[in-house]
């Protein structure tokens, strides 16, 4: 068993001993007599366990989430530190050593010598005819072209002496051990972060015992210091948690009195614990947009953000290979805006009309007994995975649209269109608009029809002028949601849609949509920090900001609708 | 037969110079297994106003229900016996309900303005029945019910506005207006003054008055003092029964059965 799980007990064990022993001293203080406690008995048992567990917990979990990437960092700053020492140590000896300082300064004066040389020909020669002297002007040539030769071996025996240093103090790593570790330093300090980063992944494969692409004593060592900083971490941690609790154990326990309000106490706590909860989803929600919007950022440094948004050109596949001609990538995402807005209109063509009528349908026509499976049954249509729609659509939607539009004489149809994606998207999204629009035809006041029949309105002109008219900002509101659901959906377009950036008006034409693009970004070959991955974030940000404001808009106009009718 | 029962029954005469606008005869109705109304037989007159009284649950607003059919959009309710408007047996399968309710108009206890202007609400019932050819046609309507309705010196300049923008009181004046559009012949009110303050029940019922000029009027109410003050003719329902009916100063001066006395003096109820 490893030794955190052995911790996670322990401490399982010590919350209920907690539990146990604040339950039995506050019983025992007032000598059995419950009802002289401030609290019932179980209070002081919920006081003292929550705090026994709960900050340990939370030790515990910041382990779960940290360790590994603190572990990481830490070998990788030992390591860099390491190379550091060395390259440091290196000057230091090379400036300690009075031959090589000697080098130095002589390489120094040449140097002077040489730019002096230089400076004094140039004034010489932009002399007029007259004063000229060409014999000085050979002169100065003839020392410069010696002084020039003194540099270059200077030069080069500062350079040997150089190597010669380096290679001692290699062998000397090299016999005591560390030559591999160093080598690593200088390689996680000098590489760029992509090669540093396959090199850890590398590691950390040896680390858990698994095989890495290939095996360098580098890795070897960086692999277990990994592991001992691994060890080491979690040992502390573990015992870390125990001690917390421990004394959070303790110290509450003493703390019981029978005047103690550890009613109010644990509701406090509860409190506290509700809104970790709540906090943590808001902070993870508010971490992935920073990460987004950090990542867009990076890509509109390389991509103006007007080329993005208004471009009428996307083309990013081309950035993999750079011996290309001519291609930067273009990534102008009007195509994909324009692919995503037709299959959107197309799926809520369909969507919006029949989710509404058989919402109306089954709200004010269908007997009771009818609507009880009928819901359900049209529920369960937004169960059905949307991968299963989008080979529906691929499969069999697609074809069946082509053959039919080529006997109409399109002979442009393809398989994969807009027209059969946003069919299929919109079949998906029935049941959303439905389900939604029903409950907020189910919250007009019934009083409203009643008031309708009472003027001898039919059902239907009830259903028009009084029902809808009266759901119709919940409706709108529904409209919204499904909308901005169909814009980020997926899978569908993915299967479906094909993947050519067209701008068209065409549905029967493939088009592409934001969605599918990221998912084309992100797969397969990467180039780690090309503009052609950065796009995805770019458009990531977008879908997000855009169904965010839908989303928004629709909840304020619901909630409206509802405070209208509370 | 009870002898509260033969007694109503007795005592359903109409005063003298009225005529019978709305005569029932052995009305039951049930919903689903329960039967909420037994064997009710009575005669409303015409240009007055009838007051149905009784405790909660007695069955007040089943009866009045039956008059316009509205217990034909609840599920499961059964009504039976006869039901004639002038004459007309209405509780009839050959009897649209839809047609019957554009001259049977309904108030209810709760104001419920349609989400519509102020104009449309009240133009509602006269769009959807025809009733005028041309737009002057239905803003004469629609100026006419409203000042019948005693609304339109108030709304007259907002006449776009929402009908729910209006006060409680206004709204339910409001639905007034928009009942007598049609040019129904009967009203049937629910409790019309319990949803409003002091004031607005005064003007209310200042309305209803003026209205028994022209129309028959049937009104619940838990009001005996506005049973006494508005109506001529009160009945009093007890589970189910109507006990007793006939010419409110009698049933409040001079009650015949003791339940009524009982009820009105507020002993039980
Ligand atoms: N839709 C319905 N379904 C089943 N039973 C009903 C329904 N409406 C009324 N009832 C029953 O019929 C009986 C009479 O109800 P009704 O609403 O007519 O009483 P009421 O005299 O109007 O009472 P209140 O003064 O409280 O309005 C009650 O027992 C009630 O439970
Ligand atoms: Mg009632």
């Amino acid at each position: 068993m490893s030794v955190i799980s052995l911790v996670a007990l322990a401490l399982l064990v010590m919350v209920a001993g907690g539990f146990y022993m604040g339950r039995t001293r506050a019983i025992k203080q007032v000598a059995g007599r419950s009802s002289e406690l401030h609290s019932l008995p179980n209070y002081y048992g919920y006081y003292v366990a929550l705090w026994t567990g709960f900050p340990a917990l939370l030790l515990l979990a910041a382990y779960g989430l940290f360790g590994a990437a603190s572990t990481h960092s830490w070998t990788v700053a030992e390591l860099r530190a390491q190379a550091h020492e060395m390259s440091a140590q290196f000057e230091g000896d090379l400036a300690a050593n009075s031959e090589y300082v000697q080098l130095e300064s002589t390489l120094e004066s040449l140097e002077l010598t040489v730019n002096g040389l230089r400076e004094e020909l140039a004034r010489l020669r932009r002399a007029n005819d007259a004063d000229r002297d060409p014999h000085l002007i050979q002169l100065r040539l003839e020392e410069q072209r010696s002084s020039r030769a003194l540099l270059a071996l200077a030069g080069t025996s500062i350079e040997d002496y150089r190597t010669g240093v380096a290679t001692g103090m290699l062998v000397t790593a090299r016999e005591t051990g560390v030559a591999a570790s160093i080598r690593a330093g200088f390689f996680l300090t000098h590489s760029d972060i992509v090669r540093a980063e396959l090199f850890m992944s590398d590691a950390r494969k040896i680390a858990r015992g698994e095989t890495p692409s290939e095996l360098l004593p580098e890795l070897e060592i960086v692999a277990s210091r990994l592991t001992d900083h691994q060890n080491t971490l979690r040992n502390s941690v573990g015992l870390l948690v125990l001690a917390l609790a421990a004394i959070a154990l303790l110290w509450t326990r003493s703390q019981i009195q029978p005047q103690f309000r550890a009613r109010n106490n644990v509701e406090r706590l509860t409190t506290v614990l509700l809104i970790a909860a709540s906090i943590l989803s808001i902070i993870t929600t508010i971490g992935i947009v920073l990460s987004m919007l950090f990542e867009s950022m990076r890509f509109f440094s390389i991509i103006p953000i007007q080329d993005f948004l208004f471009g009428l050109h996307w083309s990013p596949q081309i950035a993999i290979r750079e011996d290309q001609l001519g291609q930067s990538g273009a990534f102008g995402a009007i195509p994909l805006f324009a692919g995503t807005a037709m299959i959107t209109l197309i799926a809520m063509l369909v969507a919006v009309p029949i989710g509404l009528f058989s919402a109306i349908y089954l709200s004010e026509y269908a007997a009771p007994k009818f609507r009880t499976i009928a819901k359900p049954v049209l529920e369960v249509l937004a169960g059905v995975p949307t991968v299963v729609f989008g080979f529906f659509a691929l499969l069999t939607v697609g074809p069946a649209i082509r053959a039919l539009f080529t006997s109409l004489g399109f002979e442009s149809a393809v398989t994969q269109s807009a027209l059969s994606a946003g069919l299929v998207m919109g079949v998906m999204i029935i049941p959303f608009i439905s389900s939604l629009s029903d409950d907020v035809i189910n919250a007009v006041p019934q009083s409203l029809r009643d008031g309708s029949y009472a003027m001898g309105a039919t059902r239907s002109e009830t259903v028009v002028h009084v029902v809808i008219p009266a759901a119709l900002p919940g409706i709108f509101g529904a409209v919204l949601l499904a909308i901005s659901r169909a814009i980020g959906e997926t899978m569908i377009v993915v299967m479906a849609a094909g993947q050519g950036a067209n701008l068209t008006a065409n549905p029967l034409e493939s088009v592409t949509t934001i969605t599918v693009q990221i998912v084309a970004l992100l797969t397969g070959d990467l180039e780690f920090e090309g503009p052609k991955t950065l796009s995805a974030f770019a458009l990531g940000l977008t879908l997000f900001a855009v169904t965010l404001l839908m989303n928004v808009i629709a909840l304020r106009v619901v909630q409206k609708y509802r405070e209208k009718y509370d | 037969m009870t002898t509260a029962q033969a007694q109503a029954t007795l005592y359903h005469d109409i005063p003298e110079a009225r005529d019978v606008k709305v005569a029932i005869a052995g009305v039951d109705v049930h919903y689903g297994d329960k039967q909420a109304l037994f064997d009710v037989s009575m005669q409303i007159p015409d240009r007055s106003v009838t007051a149905f009284i009784g405790p909660s649950g007695c069955g007040k607003s089943t009866f009045l229900r039956c008059v316009n059919r509205m217990n034909d959009t609840i599920d499961g309710a059964v009504v039976t016996g006869s039901l004639k408007i002038d004459g007309t047996e209405i509780n009839d399968k050959t009897i649209d309900p839809v047609v019957l309710r554009a001259s049977v108009g309904m108030v209810f206890q709760k104001p419920n303005p349609f989400p519509k202007s102020i104009y449309d609400n009240v133009a509602y019932g006269p769009k959807i029945h025809g009733l005028a050819a041309t737009r002057e046609e239905l803003d004469g309507i629609v100026e006419q019910s409203l000042v019948k309705a005693g609304l339109w010196g108030e709304v007259s300049d907002r006449l776009t506005d929402p009908g729910t923008s209006l006060s409680g009181g206004q709204q339910q004046r409001l639905v007034i207006a928009r009942a007598i559009a049609v040019n129904p012949e009967v009203i049937l009110m629910d409790e019309p003054c319990s949803a409003l303050d002091p004031i607005a029940t005064a003007k209310v019922e200042e309305l209803i008055d003026e209205l028994r000029e022209n129309y028959c009027i049937i009104m619940v109410t838990h009001s005996m003092a506005q049973a006494a003050r508005v109506s001529q003719m009160t009945a009093f329902f007890h589970l189910g029964n109507l006990v007793e009916y006939g010419p409110t100063e009698e049933i409040f001066t001079n009650p015949r059965e003791r339940r009524t006395q009982d009820y009105i003096t507020g002993r039980f109820g």
